[in-house]
């Protein structure tokens, strides 16, 4: 019994002594203790390759437009809004029959995605306008439309609405206003503009958003003898709807640009120094874009700017590079050197199987916001895009 | 068949080896470590050069008349003082091991064994600011050290008779130190960096010794031991050549009585010899050691041999590596060991208890309590 006890004594003792944890962390007097340094800091600012950078438009197809813009006096555009509706039917099926209806009252909706809340009263003016608009129709052939002769009525949009619907009710004649014209196979088409106290805009959702895209809402009676089912509504959203900008001409080649009605995006290249590309770990890399004037864009509503690293350089078609990315929210009016982490994209420079050294610049949402900053290229000397980098190199401790 | 195959396995679990994380184990080549086995570490070493399950003389396991492997393990608690402050750290490390068997027939026996040589573990941990960007930003490194060397010996001993024996052996020294250092900002605009590498150490040595009983109480043992240039590369690329000491040894041990034994020994190493190569690769150089042990062993039962002994040692040494160039270290120990024998003595454990001070220069010291608790086996 004894050597059982002595056996299982120090077993318990051996085990007790192996289970111990580890905690080996002594403080240093360094550099006096320590056998080396630890890795070496160091810091450089690369330049965007002279006449390598240039800007591109087009990615945003017509129908592809992520909201719509109207504005009143933005510098980044004067925007009008139009939609057409598909002819609305005499008729309306209640327990399977086809009955008569005639509305008495029609309701245009909108959905309001963003605007500037500081700016008060808001109004928007909705006009009756003639069919047959498409990506080819100008700013100038809609704005000649909206007169106070076409106005149908005004939504003033309620100053505590930030997002959500608006809408403006027509009943009595004023229905008369929205009646198909002879000839026109009973479509309807609306535009619209806005008016506030200062220059000003709003965006409002589009037929591709889960929101939707303007709607007319018809109240009316059927002569059906159940009560309940006597008063009828039929909807009918937009078949097509869309925006028109006034915008301003694409800047000089010393100057690059984002955003717009084409979603324009920006490529900068660098080099990168072989002795930094070596050996270094990028422990911050800071990209700085310094405007060529206060940014163009709807106040407090302010746009992401959204950098890409890429996966092959092909110019304006290089596909980006999945999970290097980097973004920061850009003001309007802002005229300070914009300054945006983009460690991410340039960690991936520095990797194994290093990607190009130059990233794509764009705008979100694309194509849907009056946002459409200007920044000074590589031609522009000394206000050129600047890449701050911050590396480590290796030093090697553990000297003997 | 069956011994050589327990005889590989023990040698294969002895990967890393006893050691004993420090700070005074950061420059040079590491804390230099002693092949005792526990029975010696309880008596401060003193038994080293007459123990046969001890890797220090060649000579010792001359007497072995079975097979008999052993290994041990070390479990540290360590408080260290410097002037950048204070912590309290633990560490386990993994078995010293030696395996003995006579030559059937013969007066030869021959043993493997591996032990450590030094110990570079440790983790640094420091707070420093830069000016990055025009701005202050507090850093924090930290620099970590696992491995250190170890010594593969075979040895072989003649008994020339019931009173003397001698020894040759030759040493393998091989290890790697991987060291990985991170730095950590306080600005999280920062990304963390690191980087991380292995310095690998390749040398040989030879050692002799002999034991020799004069009379019937008086026993003296000596080693002499040389290893060649270590070699150094750092991930694979050759870093520098280090000339390692020649280490001279001798000891006493005297029977008192039929319960007390007493022993005493002293260890020299030449370290100086290292200086020049190791101030060439960057470091603070290096000086010549002195170890001085001395111990008792108490029987409780004289009939029943080592049946709960009492051991007892000190040892002081100087350490080969100063922390800063001109200073000098020490370490000082006094010990405690017991054991205990099973089965006709074909089994047993033994225990070690230590408490060590080490002192470097000014600022930096170092107490540990070290438990080694150690197996051996007669299969």
């Amino acid at each position: 019994m004894r050597p059982i006890a002595w056996w299982g004594g120090a077993c318990a003792l051996a085990i007790l002594a192996a289970a111990c944890q580890e905690k080996l962390a002594s403080p240093a007097d360094c550099p006096e203790l320590c056998p080396g340094t630890s890795l070496t800091i160091k810091d450089t600012t690369l330049t965007a390759l002279v006449g390598a950078d240039s800007s591109y438009t087009g990615y945003i197809g017509y129908a592809a437009t992520s909201a719509l813009l109207v504005s009143d006096g933005l510098s980044a555009g004067e925007a009008r809004i139009w939609a057409a509706f598909p002819k609305r039917p005499d008729s309306i099926t209640v327990d399977g029959l086809a009955q008569a209806f005639t509305p008495d009252s029609v309701a245009i909706i909108l959905t309001l995605v963003a605007r500037d809340s500081l700016v008060h009263p808001l109004r928007l003016f909705v006009h009756r306008i003639p069919n047959g608009h498409d990506s080819t129709t100008t700013f100038q052939a809609i704005d000649t439309l909206l007169t106070p002769a076409t106005l149908i009525d005004s939504i003033l949009v309620p100053d505590t609405l930030k997002t959500g619907a608006v809408r403006v009710v027509l009943s009595g004649d004023a229905i008369a206003k929205l009646a198909p014209a002879d000839g026109d196979s009973g479509r309807i088409s609306i535009g619209i503009r806005v008016k506030g106290p200062t220059s000003t805009g709003a965006r409002f959702s589009t037929l591709g958003s889960t929101a939707g895209g303007p709607v007319l809402i018809s109240y009316g009676r059927v002569a059906v003898t159940d009560t309940a089912k006597q008063r009828q509504t039929l909807n009918i959203a937009a078949d097509s709807a869309n925006f028109v900008i006034n915008g301003p001409p694409d800047p000089p080649a010393d100057q690059l640009f984002v955003g717009g009605r084409g979603g324009a995006r920006t490529l900068i290249r660098f080099f990168l120094p072989k002795s930094v590309k070596d050996s270094a770990t990028v422990i911050r890399a800071t990209l700085e874009l310094t405007p060529s004037g206060p940014l163009k864009g709807l106040r407090n509503d302010p746009a992401l700017l959204l950098l890409q690293g890429l996966l092959a350089d092909l110019g304006p078609k290089s596909p980006p590079l999945s999970g290097a990315t980097a973004s920061t929210f850009i003001q309007a009016d802002a005229t300070v050197v914009e300054s945006i982490d983009v460690r991410k994209i340039v960690a991936a420079w520095f990797s194994a199987n290093p990607t190009p050294t130059a990233l794509f610049i764009g705008l979100s949402p694309e194509g849907g916001s009056f946002s459409r900053p200007e920044f000074f290229s590589s031609r522009s000397a000394g206000f050129g895009p600047r890449l701050r980098i911050t590396y480590a190199l290796p030093s090697r401790p553990g000297h003997p | 068949m069956r011994r050589l195959t327990i005889v590989g396995l023990l040698l294969s679990t002895a990967g890393s080896l006893a050691a004993q994380s420090s700070q005074f184990g950061v420059r040079g080549l590491g804390l230099p470590l002693r092949p005792l086995s526990v029975r010696a570490v309880g008596a401060g070493g003193a038994f080293g050069l007459f123990d046969p399950d001890s890797g220090l003389n060649p000579a010792s396991f001359g007497q072995t008349g079975f097979l008999t492997a052993s290994f041990s393990t070390v479990q540290s608690w360590r408080h260290s003082v410097s002037p950048s402050g204070n912590a309290s750290v633990q560490d386990n490390r993994f078995p010293g091991i030696v395996v003995a068997a006579p030559v059937g027939g013969t007066h030869f026996a021959i043993a493997l064994s591996a032990t450590g040589y030094t110990d570079r573990n440790f983790e640094l941990a420091s707070r420093d600011t830069l000016l990055l960007r025009g701005a202050p930003v507090e850093t924090f490194d930290t620099l970590v050290s696992h491995g250190g060397m170890s010594d593969l010996r075979a040895a072989l001993a003649w008994r020339q008779s019931k009173s003397v024996q001698w020894g040759v052996g030759l040493h393998l020294l091989t290890g790697s130190n991987r060291m990985i250092s991170h730095r950590n900002f306080a600005d999280t605009a920062y990304a963390a960096a690191a980087e991380q590498f292995t310095i690998s150490y390749l040398g040989y040595g030879v050692s002799g010794g002999v034991v020799a009983r004069l009379g019937s109480m008086l026993t003296l043992a000596g080693m002499v031991r040389a290893d060649h240039r270590l070699t150094v590369e750092r991930d694979s690329v050759p870093f520098g050549d280090t000339r390692l000491p020649l280490t001279v040894s001798g000891g006493a041990r005297l029977q008192l009585g039929p319960r007390a034994l007493v022993a005493g020994s002293v260890l020299f190493r030449n370290w100086s010899v290292s200086n020049a190569d190791l101030v060439a690769q960057g470091g603070i150089g290096s000086v010549n050691t002195t170890e001085y042990d001395a111990g008792i062993e108490y029987l409780t039962d004289p009939k029943r041999g080592q049946h709960f002994p009492i051991r007892l040692g000190f040892h002081h040494a100087t350490l080969p590596f100063p922390l800063r160039a001109g200073d000098a270290g020490s370490e000082t120990g006094i010990s405690f060991g017991t054991g205990r024998r099973f089965v006709g003595d074909r089994a047993g454990v033994d225990l070690a208890l230590e408490r060590i001070w080490r002192k470097g220069g000014a600022g930096f010291s170092e107490r540990a309590t070290l438990l080694t608790f150690g197996i051996s086996v007669r299969p």
